[in-house]
């Protein structure tokens, strides 16, 4: 599986990008962030703990490339600090808690977005003009403009709230004991319904109309024209001749969502307690707890760049062109 | 350009989406007639509900929801508008350069463009607000512009390097046109579309990040602007009392230019991309196969 | 030879524009007999493409069928419903479109191509399709080792041959071809014409040839049509169209056709 170099390029400079403005920011603003964090830490704040700060934020008498060596050394051992709220837990700490609820959630609703919205894409493509397409196309194209803050208080406040459908607030019930047992994992998906449908109506309309737009190019091709001539069923037509080529713009433009979708997560985790990366981020940023927001980007452009990567892959693997380096 | 706009208003969707948000602008603009004073001002009791004196209801502090939706719309839809305008031409401007230049400059252009696509804007956006403290709109602007413009960059390098090889782009090349005129006179009237629909998407993304931030808390709290007060009612927990007035006159706000800026850009889309434009003699078609179809099963 | 095979009457196709309905073809009528190969000549934009899609119902907005009757062997085509027309499509009446290169679906293997359609007609297993699709593989002259291969990795010429093996796999009684060659250089354009030929001779199937080459269809077919803004204005046996036409825009389309030098008359 080769993936162009072109493309290892772009995520090298990506992650290179968010090192150096995580590097460079906090030394822009001399003085403040390393005075609050110290602050910050109250009583805890041993000579030794200051000493880290400063030296990780640039408050010291070192050649800045000598201080990004450092950073950079950091960076391979995975240290990325120490959170000033949580002291004296690592950065490392604090986010791995909560690394493992945002992916459940990211992936659950990326998953049930791509199945809704590229059937409802399909076949509004399929039968266009009709009723079905005059109705979701529109639709679509509001599920993508509304913001994921609004869709989150609005489901918050009518299901959770006066409707009391589903719980308000964190990832499973908080007297339930974690397990691998029925009731833990009934909880976790009971919790996680209003997320995921808080997550999903941006990235559904996307899905949609992306799909849409291109299962309709896809549709005046003349390999269609010959799967239908070739006396093959509607149903096979649609999805091995139509829907199968028009995936293939779909997946760059799930590639491309990524970053919002992220940014979604955050508001989401937000508005409903959960206990994700999200959740981390905002108490972090209240707190002014710079090590963890750091750390966060980090984390986050990671997890951004590693799936791009994955979808890369996939895209290698259901359209054989690419494998030979031409498109 | 009068074909373009013919096309324009026979689409019912756009003229909906341009009245909606003309509407918005024109409350936004009469602030002072429609909300006399200051919508700071406690003008009641705390988390009063709908009443004929107060339409909107009261926020926790007492303060009259109307007039700060009214009010806080002139921030809100004014930032928006610039940024999203900021958005744009910063897009537009590097997607041209290095789609025309090539090259080195494009190597580069787009290397940095894929580069800053790839990083999510919301936590780069938090981290770069929390460093800055509580930040005015200017300086949100500046933010929102400076993380968000690669989208457009895209779209636009792709549209001028297609657009590049055309013949009448080669023509006046071979003719000795400046490259300033080409772009300009030549190639930028046929990004007309794409960059309205980079417009209306930069607009809505800037408003809902705006938004975003100043939910968080990033916004100055003193200054009204639907974020800021939906930042002041999460804060008041009006969800978990049930003052469902506090949260939903910003939220409706922003949800109703959304609204209007979807159905404008739908109709944006489907003039850069004739085939997805469904004109009357394409629909007529359809709908007869519909008919012949459902006869022809009929008959069997 | 009897009864013909394919009866065409009174074909009306219309293209339904913003501006109106514009008849592309108007009250066409013709017959294509068993194991003819007939010709359908004309300039561009004369509708002759166009009635080769609609005879199976393939027509892409805006061509619409607006009337007429497409008969074969007695059964109208037109008034079939959408499910009993894909029992005829491919297994009686065959196409080969004019760009081989966009025919094949790109994501799926050559041989699937060819399952896909054999098992949708005739049931057949994954492993009776493979030995059906070698030995149409080994008729048009590709290697059968390549048949998991996908379509790009083949050239524009040995697309079209793959799209001719398809459409023999099932031995239609008619093959309509659309500008086969086209879109080819002029050897490869020969190689794949002299197969088709052989294989009408072999197998006996009829063909329907629309092309603007008159040269081309003076030798191969039996029979010709000679189309002009939507009207049919001449048929007949092709020696007679091209010897003596009776049509006045006939004559010049054969006359248009430059002469070397010491050479006789066209044909």
């Amino acid at each position: 599986m080769r993936i162009p170099l072109r493309r290892l390029g772009v995520y090298l400079a990506a992650f290179l990008f968010a090192i150096v403005v995580n590097f460079t920011l906090p030394r822009l603003m001399p003085g403040s962030p390393v005075d609050s964090m110290i602050a910050q830490l109250g009583p805890r704040a041993t000579p030794a703990a200051i000493e880290a700060i400063k030296a990780r934020f640039g408050a010291v008498e070192q050649p800045i490339w000598l201080q990004f060596l450092d950073y950079l050394k950091g960076l391979a051992t995975f240290d990325l600090g120490v959170s000033v709220k949580y002291y004296p837990q690592t950065v490392t700490e604090v986010l791995a808690r909560s690394a493992g609820w945002t992916a459940f959630l990211v992936v659950t609703a990326v998953i049930f977005s791509l199945c809704v919205g590229v059937s409802l894409g399909a076949v509004a493509a399929w039968r266009r003009g009709g009723r079905f397409d005059a109705f979701v196309s529109p639709f679509s194209v509001v599920l993508i403009a509304v913001p994921p803050v609004i869709i989150a208080l609005a489901t918050l406040f009518t299901f959770g709230v006066t409707l009391r459908w589903f719980p308000v607030g964190y990832a499973y019930d908080p007297s339930l004991d974690p397990g691998i047992n029925f009731t833990f994992f009934g909880s976790v998906f009971w919790h996680a319904i209003m997320p995921v449908l808080t997550l999903s109506p941006y990235m559904i309309g996307e899905f949609q109309t992306t799909m849409r737009s291109s299962m309709i190019s896809v549709l005046g091709e003349d390999y269609v024209t010959m799967g239908r001539a070739k006396g093959l069923s509607n149903t096979a037509v649609m999805f091995s001749y139509a829907a199968r080529n028009a995936m293939l713009p779909v997946m760059t433009n799930l590639a491309l969502m990524l970053g919002a979708v992220f940014g979604g997560s955050i508001v989401t985790e937000i508005v409903f307690n959960y206990p994700g990366l999200g959740l981390t981020l905002f108490t972090a940023s209240v707190a002014r707890d710079y090590p963890v927001i750091q750390g966060q980007l980090l984390l986050m452009t990671m997890a951004t760049l590693g799936a791009n990567l994955l979808v890369d892959i996939l895209y290698g693997v259901v359209d054989p062109r690419v494998q030979e380096g031409r498109t | 350009m009068s074909s373009g706009l013919k096309l324009f208003l026979r689409q019912k969707k756009a003229v909906a989406g341009f009245i909606i948000i003309v509407a918005l602008c024109l409350m936004a603009l009469l602030a002072p007639v429609l909300a006399p004073g200051d919508p700071a001002q406690r003008v009641g009791r705390s988390h009063q509900p709908p009443t004929a004196e107060h339409v909107f209801g009261t926020t926790k502090m007492g303060r009259d929801v109307y007039a700060q939706f009214v009010w806080g719309a002139r921030p809100s839809l004014a930032v928006g508008f610039a940024t999203g305008l900021a958005i744009t031409a910063i897009g537009t401007a590097i997607g041209l350069i290095a789609g025309y230049f090539g090259g080195r400059t494009d190597a580069v252009l787009d290397l940095t463009t894929n580069a800053v696509l790839v990083i999510p804007n919301i936590p780069l956006l938090i981290l770069l607000a929390s460093f800055a403290g509580t930040v005015g709109p200017m300086a949100i602007m500046a933010i929102i512009a400076l993380t968000s413009w690669p989208w457009g960059a895209r779209m636009t390098r792709a549209q001028t390097l297609s657009l590049k090889n055309r013949e009448f782009i080669v023509a006046a090349r071979m003719v000795g046109e400046p490259w300033w005129r080409i772009i300009f006179v030549e190639i930028l009237p046929n990004l007309v579309p794409l960059i309205g629909i980079n417009l209306v998407g930069s607009i809505i993304y800037a408003i809902v990040a705006q938004t975003t931030l100043e939910y968080l808390g990033f916004g100055d709290p003193l200054n009204v602007t639907w974020g800021t007060m939906l930042y002041n009612a999460q804060n008041s927990s009006a969800i978990i009392v049930g003052a469902w007035w506090d949260i939903g006159a910003p939220a409706l706000g922003i949800a109703i230019v959304g609204l209007g800026l979807a159905l404008l850009n739908f109709t944006f889309d489907e003039i850069a991309n004739p085939q997805l434009r469904s004109g009357p003699a394409l629909s007529r078609w359809l709908r007869l196969n519909r008919l012949r179809a459902r006869e022809l099963r009929a008959v069997r | 030879m009897n009864a013909p095979l394919l009866r065409i009457q009174n074909l009306d196709v219309d293209y339904l524009t913003d501006g109106g309905a514009f008849r592309a073809v108007k009250n066409v009528s013709f017959d294509i007999g068993r194991g003819e190969l007939f010709g359908l000549a004309g300039e561009s934009g004369c509708g002759k493409s166009t009635i080769a899609y609609a005879i199976t119902r393939l027509s892409k907005p805006p061509a619409w069928v607006a009337g007429g009757q497409v008969l074969l062997d007695d059964q109208d085509l037109l008034k079939l419903s959408e499910t009993a027309l894909q029992k005829v499509r491919w297994r009686r009446i065959g196409m080969v479109f004019q760009s081989a290169m966009n025919s094949l679906n790109p994501l799926m293997r050559v041989a699937a191509q060819f399952h896909d359609v054999l098992a949708r007609h005739t049931g057949a297993t994954r492993a009776q399709s493979r030995a059906r699709a070698e030995e149409m593989f080994k008729l048009v002259g590709i290697s059968p080792t390549r048949l998991d291969d996908y379509p790009y990795q083949f050239s524009g010429g040995m697309r079209q041959r793959i799209v001719i093996a398809i459409c023999l796999a099932l031995q239609p009684e008619l093959i309509i071809m659309d500008e086969p060659t086209t879109a080819l250089d002029v050897v490869v354009q020969r190689e794949i014409l002299e197969q088709v030929i052989d294989l009408q001779r072999s197998h006996g199937f009829s063909v329907l040839f629309i092309t603007h080459d008159l040269h081309l269809m003076a030798q191969l077919c039996h029979r010709v049509g000679v189309m002009l803004k939507g009207e049919l204005v001449e048929v007949g046996d092709v020696r007679q169209v091209s010897r003596a036409p009776a049509h006045e825009y006939t004559r010049k389309l054969w006359g248009s056709i430059p002469q070397l030098p010491g050479h006789g008359a066209a044909a």
